[in-house]
């Protein structure tokens, strides 16, 4: 039966970098398990793939332009020598928000002003008129109009009866 | 580079933009099927029969450093790429766990916890191949 422990002992751990009290376990246990020293084996090569790699990988490196890092730190400091053109773009970047929202406020604001007023100028001038239209009605009316109270109202009504009488 | 504030290391800013680089476009790539024998060419399965075989340990030579980088390439192929990244960092390049995660950004268990997967997954892939040529 495989045990476990020792897969993980040897999937803990970089393959090259494991102590020699774990060597010592892992070889004692694999001296009598068939999976164990499959692992381990397996475990061997990948790492050894895997290093492979590495320095192949590591050859591109090496053949990269040396000059890379200082061209790119060249550009990086050219980008910051036209300093106008960088700090406008900085801070427009950094508050343009707050700027185009505090045009808009303004703009509302304005019309609210200007154009609201102007509005309600319009329409006392209609009111003013025209006797009988609505806004007569309504802004106009005159507490001390000539309605007939209710006994005149009575009286009226019932006045020819009591001339018949 | 309008991101580079200009006060870490430009090879810290550059390695970190790398990694997150490459890592988009091997999740973007798709995944491989697991390697199995039948992918393998003649010279691989020799290669692999070679190295297994303690008694006939030798240091490879050129063309053995060829194969067996190209063995390699495609066993990582086989594994996500987060795991991928974590195994050639680790164990390839000898990176701690400490400066994995500083690259990545990601935290130093998620670290292990990849390295491990992806030691565990290689592992398994290469017992199959040796079970199949018969060691």
């Amino acid at each position: 039966m495989k045990d476990n422990h020792i897969t993980d002992i040897i999937d803990n751990t970089p393959f090259v970098d494991l102590s020699d009290s774990e060597l010592q376990t892992i070889h004692a246990h694999t001296a009598t398990c068939v999976d164990c020293e499959r692992a381990f084996a397996a475990a061997s090569i990948a790492s050894l793939l895997i290093k492979e790699r590495t320095s192949e990988a590591a050859q591109y490196t090496l053949n990269a332009n040396p000059f890379f890092e200082t061209r790119v730190l060249a550009a990086w400091r050219e980008q910051q020598a036209a300093p106008g053109d960088w700090s406008f773009r900085r801070l427009w970047s950094a508050t343009g928000a707050i700027v185009a929202s505090m045009a808009a406020t303004t703009a509302a604001l304005a019309v609210l002003t200007f154009v609201a007023p102007a509005d309600n100028a319009t329409n006392q001038q209609i009111a003013a008129v025209v006797p009988y239209s609505a806004e007569t009605v309504v802004l106009d009316q005159d507490q001390n109009d000539n309605q007939l109270t209710n006994d005149q109202v009575i009286n009226a009504i019932y006045a020819d009866d009591d001339e018949g009488k | 580079m309008k991101s580079f504030a200009g006060l870490g290391s430009m090879e810290g800013w550059l390695t970190r933009i790398a990694t997150n680089t490459c890592l988009n476009i091997l999740r973007a790539a798709k995944r491989r099927p697991e390697l199995v024998t039948s992918d393998l060419s003649d010279n691989e399965t020799e290669w692999l029969e070679r190295v297994s075989d303690s008694s006939r340990a030798q240091p490879l030579d050129a063309e053995q450093k060829v194969i067996a980088a190209d063995l390699a390439e495609r066993l990582l192929e086989s594994l996500p790429a987060e795991d991928r990244l974590a195994l050639t960092m680790i164990d390839g390049e000898g990176a701690s766990v400490h400066e994995v995660a500083e690259v990545t950004g990601w935290s130093e268990s998620k670290v292990k916890v990849r390295a491990f997967r992806a030691r565990k997954k290689a592992r398994e892939a290469l017992e199959k191949l040796l079970g199949r040529t018969g060691h």
